[in-house]
């Protein structure tokens, strides 16, 4: 009897996969046929009015599974947004140190910088948070061959120099602090005089004991001049570029003996220098 | 099971039920983006209840009423389905199922192994192509909510068939007796 039971299941067992791959083979490929199409000529209006009556409930499903994507988006969204800002804002400073690495090149080729000086590249790492901007920290220091008293430029200009060294880190002097005096020329009148900072205003400069017999006019340059006496000599080499007359009137030429002028270099802004090295100092 | 014309109509009803459901509601609704299969999990609970033959029979009905109904090849499905409805019923015949947890978990493995054969079938039958990867992680959502729906479908079928199973499939425990007045 248990067999029997047995024999007829695996029988009705193997009848049934027969049958689907009879189905398979039979139907495969050849689009609907008259038993699929009455099934659904009888089940159509079924599935009609059961898919209107579940709308509600599938659209109530959906909406909270909507609902949970629409957040994890949201909130994937934000953090690309995040990442997108970080990148701009890294993208810009990538630029703005690109265009003043160019600058530096550029002032390298004109030939500004004398020969037997290097160079040595540094960012600046600290800034003084007086108003007065006198001192800046830079991160390169006499491991990289920086001694005190080598000048400082960027690719606009004389920057100032350097006053304290360690070993992975300078201090640079700014020649807008109170303290600093270089000494410099008028181009083309070779007009020398010390130029001294206008305490409090980092963009004027003093160009003071000047020759009151010669004419300065605005928008003249200035640069170091570089001066050397025997033993003593200047601690800039000639001919860097310092900045442009900005006020000349002739009574004060003639009274006290100076000129204003701004600076080439933006003191406040001092991302990237170079500090000059070596040289016959 | 014992097979009455009354129950073969239940059981009949339930399994037009289910693939009627299936395709106007699970398959039409997304939760963790992935639609729900339920009817393998019908299947199961079938067979968990009625045997290997019954399983398997209404796992090929259920199949092809649903390929009718989506107008598919015939018996891709019906062979997936009969598959997994002989499958657990010979679990039935073999094990005793002592915990509740048996039968959803039995939903949620036969429902992968379901899909896994749909795959298959299409894969055979289909023209081919890459697959992604994510194909395993929908099928892994798709069983892991078959637990939870198989559980349903099982406890919602035993009580429509209750008049037809010979032995309940629980072992239920016992209640120690009250002593009143203690």
């Amino acid at each position: 009897m248990y067999r029997k039971q047995v024999r007829r299941r695996r029988a009705l067992l193997a009848i049934l996969v027969i049958g689907s791959f009879a189905l398979l083979t039979a139907t495969y490929g050849r689009g609907s046929d008259g038993f699929q199409r009455a099934v659904s000529t009888v089940f159509g209006p079924v599935e009609s009015v059961a898919s209107g009556a579940l709308k509600p409930a599938r659209d109530l499903v959906n909406w909270f599974d909507e609902t949970f994507e629409a957040r994890g988006r949201n909130e994937a969204l934000q953090r690309r947004l995040e990442e997108a800002r970080r990148q701009a804002v890294g993208a810009q400073a990538a630029l703005a140190e690109n265009a003043q690495l160019r600058k530096l090149l550029k002032l390298n080729r004109s030939g500004v910088i004398p020969s037997g000086y290097k160079t040595v590249t540094a960012g600046v790492v600290a800034r003084s948070s007086s108003v007065w901007f006198g001192e800046v920290t830079i991160d390169a220091g006499s491991g990289d061959g920086v001694r005190v008293d080598d000048p400082v430029i960027n690719g606009d200009g004389l920057v100032g120099t350097v006053t304290a060294v360690s070993g992975s880190t300078a201090r640079v002097t700014l020649i807008t602090d109170h303290s600093s005096r270089v000494s410099a020329k008028v181009v083309p009148t070779g007009v020398q005089g010390v130029i001294r900072p206008e305490v409090g205003d980092p963009d004027d400069l003093v160009l003071d004991f000047i020759d009151s017999g010669k004419r300065i006019g605005v928008g003249q340059a200035v640069v170091t001049a570089g001066w050397r006496d025997g033993e003593l000599a200047s601690r800039y080499p000639p001919n860097l570029p310092i900045g442009e007359v900005t006020k000349a009137p002739i009574m004060q030429q003639e009274a006290a003996q100076q000129v204003h002028l701004r600076p080439f270099a933006d003191l406040r802004n001092l991302d990237i220098v170079q500090v000059l090295t070596g040289g016959s100092r | 099971m014992i097979l009455t014309p009354k129950i073969l109509a239940r059981v009949a009803a339930a399994v037009i039920l289910g693939a009627l459901l299936q395709l106007c509601f699970f398959s039409q609704v997304a939760i963790l983006q992935v639609s729900p299969d339920m009817l393998p999990a019908l299947v199961v609970a079938l067979g968990l209840l009625g045997g290997s033959m019954t399983g398997a029979v209404c796992g090929f009905c259920a199949g092809l009423l649903v390929d009718s109904l989506l107008m598919l090849p015939l018996g891709g499905s019906s062979l997936v389905l009969l598959g997994i409805g002989y499958a657990a019923g010979l679990f039935r015949e073999r094990f005793e199922i002592h915990s509740m947890l048996v039968p959803p978990l039995l939903c949620m493995g036969l429902t992968f192994v379901a899909e896994l054969g749909f795959g298959a079938v299409e894969l055979t039958l289909g023209p081919g192509g890459p697959v992604s990867l994510l194909v395993l992680r929908d099928m892994l959502v798709q069983a892991i909510l078959a637990f939870f729906g198989g559980w349903v479908i099982f406890l919602a079928l035993r009580r429509l068939l209750r008049a037809a199973l010979v032995e309940e499939p629980m072992v239920r425990p016992r209640r120690g007796p009250r002593v009143i007045g203690a």
